[in-house]
């Protein structure tokens, strides 16, 4: 590679991670600083005394720190009901000859594009019908429609690359279907499972449209909901809210960082079939 | 008959297997997307939910078409979903062809760009507002730095938009990045060494080999970027809320609004299903303009 042709790749990479970071940085020093030198002006890159205050008050507010158990509870939950119904649907899909499986498969990624804003009214109306709004039950319910098509696709893909010959010899011995899927499928694709996992994680702890609508009551508020209805309630306190901020990041971003290589590697396997 | 009985679970099994899933999404997707229609045509509010709904067939239609507000929200809905896709697709795609270069460092810095597609919309909208703020935003304080005029971000009528296309942008285009990198991946580097052995260059190769291979990804990418921007709002809410005015406030932020802060359920619903709609369109445009055949067949194989 000729030496101007690097240095214009590297210089487009550092100006997008210049305005892919700089904001969270911001957001990260202005966590650190008293309110007052959060809001002033001009601001200062750095804390004059870095200060642990902002997230002290947000861990110990009982509001926020009930939303943030809420919104634990519920990601974990509709993580964990989301990769169990799609790890049956995938496993159909990628071992099961069956009338009208392609006309399925190509529903359910239909469905996936299907915008859930939409749905918000009906959701509504149907949740307090039957007397489930303003429950957690009804974020792990209604999560589930925004996460089970891509985990669908993610598992069948998976499920896939593994040879027939293991679950067939499990089969011949005498095991069950259900059997080979628990006992031999089902250990062996534990990446797999992990990059759906994460995936549900990140979208359930992120969503905000549902809850907003669904769930907004003290007792049963997630956290990004706290964080929303804490700016309605006091004038902005930009201190308390960047701690906030981060606060929400850090389990996702964490959890992202870890597994982005494994989620780029998910995609593909379904692309290179595609 | 037991021999029988069990050819016939073996051929249920599979449909077994897939009732859980497909029980949950006909219960909350297909459902509710059907029982909208119905919705929309009687007069339910906040306060009716539970009491007895009338029947008013078309009217919340037709008030909507000679409802100004909502004129203008699709307006803005246009400028917004227009620049946010046109931004994050084209930054997306430069990036993704940058970083497939085998470059040092490359999946360290895949995974730093990454980081935006993981922080919710709501934290993403606090940031900016936080940023672009007129009064004490660090923005501004730059610009001023650099000799430049500073810019009322969030308040001037004429930017608000462009200020969200710009936080859009910055929350959505790793999306892009992931996945025209997932359809750079499936091109097996043999076609490449090929070209190069006929003596084509790398702007030939990428024109010639790369964008028509990417076509499938391509579209499926526009799809869903055009979609979340129709349908995005709560970047919206928590920046402008509308703002000021109705100069922010998108068809989508006009329904909710419509719904939950004015208790108009049944208008909210024509809205939604007049989105609904915007959707189909504009998906199927896409796929006139750049699909043809293939499209159909990729989604199929899959």
């Amino acid at each position: 590679m000729i030496p101007i042709e690097r240095t214009l790749l590297y210089s487009v990479i550092a100006v997008y991670l210049f305005i892919t970071l700089a904001p969270l940085l911001w957001v990260l020093s202005t966590s650190f600083k008293p309110n007052q030198e959060a809001i002033s002006f001009p601001p200062k890159l750095l804390p004059d005394a870095p200060t642990l205050d902002n997230y002290l008050f947000v861990l110990t507010d009982p509001k926020l720190v009930t939303s943030l158990f809420n919104s634990l509870l519920v990601s974990i939950g509709s993580t964990g009901l989301s990769v169990a119904v799609s790890a049956l649907a995938g496993y159909a899909f990628a071992r099961f000859e069956f009338k009208g499986k392609n006309l399925l498969m190509s529903l359910i990624l239909g469905l996936f594009m299907i915008p859930v804003v939409i749905n918000i009214i009906p959701l509504y109306i149907m949740l307090a019908n039957v007397g489930l709004l303003n429950s957690l039950l009804a974020l792990i319910l209604t999560f589930q429609i925004l996460i089970i098509p891509l985990n669908i696709f993610l598992l069948k893909n998976y499920f896939e690359t593994i040879p027939k010959e293991l679950d067939e010899a499990a089969l011949i011995d005498g095991c069950s279907k259900l059997r080979a899927l628990w006992h031999i499928i089902v250990p062996i694709s534990m990446p797999g499972f992990l990059i759906a996992a994460i995936l549900s994680f990140r979208f359930s702890w992120n969503e905000f449209v549902l809850p907003i609508v669904l769930s907004n009551k003290p007792d049963v508020m997630v956290f990004q909901v706290a964080l929303y209805q804490f700016i309605s309630l006091y004038r902005i306190d930009w201190g308390y809210l960047t701690a906030g901020i981060n606060i929400a990041l850090i389990p996702v971003v964490v959890l992202m960082l870890f597994a982005q290589k494994r989620m780029i590697r998910g995609l593909t396997l379904g692309a290179v079939r595609g | 008959m037991i021999l029988k009985l069990e050819a016939r679970a073996g051929i249920l099994q599979p449909y077994l297997l897939l009732v859980p899933a497909l029980s949950i999404l006909v219960g909350f997707l297909l459902f509710p997307l059907m029982w909208n229609i119905y919705i929309s045509m009687h007069n339910v509010s906040l306060t009716t939910i539970l009491g007895e709904w009338k029947y008013v067939g078309f009217k919340n239609f037709s008030n909507l078409l000679h409802d100004p507000d909502f004129h203008k929200s699709l307006q803005v809905s246009l400028l917004f979903v227009g620049g946010s896709v046109a931004l994050q697709f084209f930054v997306g795609m430069v990036l993704a062809v940058v970083l497939n270069q085998h470059i040092w460092g490359s999946n360290a810095f895949l995974a730093l760009i990454i980081i935006p597609w993981t922080v919710s919309a709501v934290i993403t909208g606090f940031s900016f507002k936080f940023i672009f703020s007129d009064s004490f935003g660090v923005l501004n304080y730059v610009l001023e730095q650099m000799g430049l005029n500073p810019v009322a971000w969030l308040s001037d009528p004429e930017v608000v938009v462009w200020t969200l296309v710009i936080a859009n942008m910055w929350h959505g285009t790793p999306f892009t990045v992931i996945f025209i990198t997932a359809g750079l991946f499936s091109i097996s580097p043999v076609v490449y060494e090929a070209a190069r052995i006929d003596g084509a260059t790398k702007i030939k190769s990428f024109f010639y080999i790369t964008l028509p291979l990417l076509r499938p990804f391509i579209i499926i990418n526009l799809i869903l970027i055009t979609m979340w921007s129709v349908n995005f709002f709560d970047l919206i809410l928590v920046m402008t809320n509308g703002g000021p005015l109705f100069a922010s406030t998108t068809s989508s932020l006009y329904m909710y609004r419509q719904a939950f802060e004015f208790g108009l359920l049944s208008k909210g619903a024509a809205v939604g299903f007049l989105l609904i709609g915007l959707n189909l369109v504009l998906a199927y445009s896409y796929i006139r303009l750049f699909g043809r055949q293939e499209k159909t067949v990729e989604i199929r194989q899959r």
